[in-house]
């Protein structure tokens, strides 16, 4: 599951896995050791790591129908000089959401922070259709 | 894999402390842990986060949902102890506000 690229390259770690609610501790597994080979800044590495585990969760529970079989969804992690990447692809339906109307909802709302809190953890985030799969692009800089 | 320890203190407060994350993968069994401290018969709850990792939307969530289960049956939720990275989901949300971090589980209901 993991897969370093040569020296001088970006590190890298990726993971392909059913679109399920394990996948979050998958991710989140997977990117102990990448901050620690990185040297990522703390606070970077969990602006990313939020980021992530938020649009991960998003995608679990709303990309599908839920019938639907054979989900699965791609993470590719990226750590490069000035930056953290990462990337989601998921097999789901495609997502109508714009995301220049996310916002906070009430303080005692149970639900609905999730796209909010990548926003404002991230210093990018994009959505895309990509031929059949949806792509998330997440990007901390360092 | 999160655990939760559950105990009750000397005084009938509810400790909940959670060691892990607390993500959409733990965050159903802190309500649960919730809600059963009350139908116990302790409304009072300290959330114990000096041993929580990693928090977001989902635990988030789960501590709102605890906290409107306590106060309906006459208590209150509080957290203590959290570590740098759950302070830092707080501070990001603004919640820090609603769920202010006490310093002990201890003397989480002194004030």
């Amino acid at each position: 599951m993991s897969d370093h690229a040569p020296p001088g390259g970006p590190l890298r770690w990726e993971v392909t896995a059913p679109a399920e609610p394990a996948v979050v501790d998958t991710v989140q597994d997977g990117l102990v050791a990448l901050w620690r080979e990185g040297a990522v800044d703390p606070h970077v590495a969990l602006r990313l790591e939020l980021g992530l585990v938020e649009i991960v969760a998003n995608i679990v529970e709303h990309a599908y129908d839920p019938a639907e079989t054979g989900r699965e969804i791609t993470v590719v992690v990226e750590v490069a000089p000035g930056r953290v990447t990462a990337s989601a692809w998921d097999n789901g339906r495609p997502t109508g959401i714009d995301l220049s109307t996310v916002a906070l909802p009430e303080d005692d709302a149970e639900s609905g922070r999730g796209l909010a809190m990548a926003l404002a953890a991230l210093d990018e985030l994009r959505y895309e259709r990509d031929g059949e799969r949806n792509r998330w692009s997440l990007v901390c800089l360092r | 894999m999160t655990e939760f320890a559950v105990r009750i203190d000397g005084r009938g407060v509810g400790v909940v402390t959670p060691q892990g994350r607390l993500t959409m993968v733990s965050a159903r069994s802190l309500r649960t842990a919730v809600e059963e401290l009350v139908a116990g018969g302790a409304p009072k709850v300290v959330v114990d986060l000096s041993e929580t990792t990693f928090l977001d939307s989902s635990g988030l969530g789960a501590l709102i949902a605890g906290l409107k289960t306590c106060r309906q049956a006459g208590g209150d939720l509080r957290i203590a102890s959290p570590t740098d990275a759950v302070l830092a989901v707080l501070q990001l949300t603004n919640l820090d506000k609603v769920l202010r971090p006490r310093e002990s589980a201890e003397t989480a209901f002194d004030v």
